[in-house]
């Protein structure tokens, strides 16, 4: 069921309780095809977010289903939920979230561990990785010695170690200025187009708009409406 | 293993500190180990240095220095034994020396027949420091004594309890911990000093033959001697280290200081690893959100624990055994047995585990789902 490669189906979240209670997600559906690039848009507090970690597994629905490659995750404990991550998803931030005492090369190198790669071949690999993102001469650079641009280049890089097929992003440009925003909107689209990835981004940023296959515009927790992109 | 080291030393005036920490707490445990171990092994020594089996003392005699007399009879008694193939006598008492300048102080004198032990000082016996055979009645001391003994030239004419005395040798290895001197020499001599008569003795020693049980033939003594206490030779030196040890509570103020330096450690290590893992959470929860299995999380923290500890423990076993060293030079009995270094292992494992607790239940419990939000 190609239809169900990722998806939340009758998913509601709330956080909080009585009074203070927040409805982030109210009954949302929306199934993602493999190979996909679908583009999150909406207010802010709209439940961008909140959607986007039902899809990476970082949090469970209060009701209705969560499907990561066709099957249903949302009743796996959290240690089943870290191998899902572990082997099949992967994030970038707003943040970049390096981490900040690895160089570049390690920092991807450590996501290559994550996933499981051979010491012998995480280097190598990572250098490679880091080449393809031009960033060849930048590998012992740790990130404070890194642009914007270069960091969330890294971060991608770091996102790609390993291979996960699912990447998603929660406002990957808004630290970066035009040109090196545009510049990640491409790497996302060529990773759709060359890699078969299957990508989500949340943003706020309309100029994804000519990259993503679809958008999903959220409100208080629903989907408002949706737009076809040619 | 890089991002555990990398986050050690990114903050190197925390590093440093840590290291020192932990260097001063393996210095202290060291220091006080050594302390200990030469402390116990002062406190047994002249009993180790013996060549027999089983020592008879009066009742209830706690230590080497505290004997009392028993009746001579004793050991007649006991060389009736069978398995007994030898006696020896030993005795030791405070006495009143004086020097050639006239100084007086109060030494510890111990007296022994000549075959008590090849390490045993007993003048007339080759060995014991010297090579020819000297006359039984010749007085030795310890060359860490010298200060006390001011005797310039040997031999030396001196005074024992008022007694004639002759100091013909300096020793080595028999410091005292008491930290009063000792005098060594025969015991026949040593008799006539402290004024014991033919009929009684102090320690009676005796050399059990081959194809005897020791603890056999100490039954059979125990019998025929019920008014004694006969130990094997182990079983006094035992009794009299923890007679020093825990009865004069020299012992538990040694342990205080090993103990302290542990837990200076400890609490270095643990602020150390807590404040680095609070200060990078946030890169705790990318790597849950990345995949990161909790042992994975859990081992990153233990590793910096452990690369701290390693570390400042290095650090301060470099610095202690140069110190110990001096030590040395200062209290003949500090002893830093060969293994006492290494076993620094085991507490250091130790510490590092029990200061890691706090900060791998924080690295645990964070949320990776906060990764969206910061
Ligand atoms: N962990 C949380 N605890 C409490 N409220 C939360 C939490 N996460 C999100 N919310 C609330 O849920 C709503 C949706 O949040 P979010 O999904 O972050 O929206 P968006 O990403 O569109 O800005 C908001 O009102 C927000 O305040
Ligand atoms: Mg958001």
């Amino acid at each position: 069921m190609p239809d169900h490669f990722l998806g939340v189906e009758g998913a509601s979240v709330s956080f909080g309780k009585g009074g203070a209670r927040v409805r982030a997600l109210r009954t949302v559906s929306l199934l993602l095809k493999r190979s996909t690039f679908s583009l999150v848009m909406g207010p802010s507090g709209s439940g961008k977010t909140t959607l986007l970690s039902l899809f990476g597994c970082l949090l469970s629905p209060d009701e209705g289903m969560v499907f990561v490659e066709g099957v249903a995750v949302n009743r796996l404990r959290e240690v089943e939920r870290t191998v899902i991550r572990q082997k099949k998803i992967s994030f970038v931030f707003q943040a970049f979230r390096l981490f900040h005492s690895l160089s570049a090369i390690d920092n991807v190198a450590l996501g290559f561990r994550l996933r499981g790669v051979r010491q012998s071949e995480r280097i190598v690999m990572a250098q490679d990785l880091l080449h393809r993102f031009g960033l060849g001469d930048k590998l012992q650079q740790r990130p404070t010695g890194l642009s914007p641009g270069e960091k969330q280049r890294v971060a991608i890089a770091r996102a790609l170690a390993g291979n996960p097929p699912i990447l998603l992003a929660d406002e990957p440009t808004a630290s970066l200025d035009s040109q090196e925003g545009r510049n990640v909107c491409r790497i996302f689209r060529s990773l759709v187009d060359e890699s078969g990835k299957t990508v989500v981004v949340v943003s706020h940023d309309p100029r994804w708009q000519e990259f993503a296959d679809r958008t999903v515009i959220l409100r208080d927790g629903q989907i408002e409406r949706e737009v076809k992109n040619p | 293993m890089k991002l555990a080291w990398q986050n050690i030393i990114h903050d190197r005036v925390r590093f440093l500190v840590t290291v020192l920490g932990v260097s001063f707490a393996v210095f202290l445990m060291v220091f006080q180990g050594s302390l200990l171990a030469g402390f116990l092994q002062a406190a047994s020594k002249l009993i180790d240095a013996s060549d027999f089996d089983i020592w008879i003392t009066a009742r209830g005699v706690p230590a080497f220095e505290f004997g009392a007399t028993l009746e001579s009879r004793v050991r007649e008694i006991a060389a009736g034994v069978p398995g007994v193939i030898e006696t020896g006598r030993v005795c030791m008492a405070f006495a009143v020396y004086r020097n050639p300048n006239g100084k007086q102080q109060i030494v510890g004198l111990v007296g022994a027949d000549p075959n008590i032990g090849k390490h045993f000082p007993v003048p007339g016996l080759p060995g014991s420091g010297s090579v020819e055979v000297i006359s039984p009645d010749a007085v030795l001391y310890d060359e860490s004594n010298r200060d006390q003994i001011e005797v310039t030239t040997l031999p030396a004419e001196v005074e024992i309890n008022r007694h004639r005395a002759s100091i013909e040798r300096q020793i080595q290895g028999f410091g005292s911990f008491l930290g009063l001197s000792y005098l060594f020499t025969s015991y026949r001599n040593a008799t006539r000093y402290i004024s014991l008569g033919p009929e009684r003795t102090m320690y009676i020693l005796l050399r059990v033959g081959r194809g005897y049980s020791v603890s056999a033939v100490q039954q059979s003594l125990r019998r025929r001697l019920p008014e004694v206490d006969i130990l094997t030779r182990q079983e006094f030196a035992h009794k009299s280290r923890i007679y020093w040890m825990i009865k004069t509570g020299a012992g538990g103020a040694i342990l205080t200081g090993a103990v302290l330096g542990f837990l200076i450690g400890l609490v270095v290590v643990s602020q150390t690893i807590y404040a680095n893992t609070m200060d990078n959470i946030e890169e705790y929860a990318t790597l849950k959100a990345l995949g990161a299995s909790r042992a994975f999380v859990a081992l990153i923290v233990c590793t910096q624990a452990l690369i701290c500890s390693l570390v400042g423990s290095i650090v301060g076993l470099l610095v202690v055994v140069p110190l110990v060293d001096y030590a040395k030079s200062l209290i003949s009995w500090v002893y830093i047995p060969w293994w006492l270094p290494v076993a620094m292992i085991v507490p250091s494992l130790f510490m590092c585990s029990l200061a890691s607790i706090a900060s791998v239940r924080s690295a645990l419990a964070v949320e990776p789902g906060r990764v969206f939000r910061a």
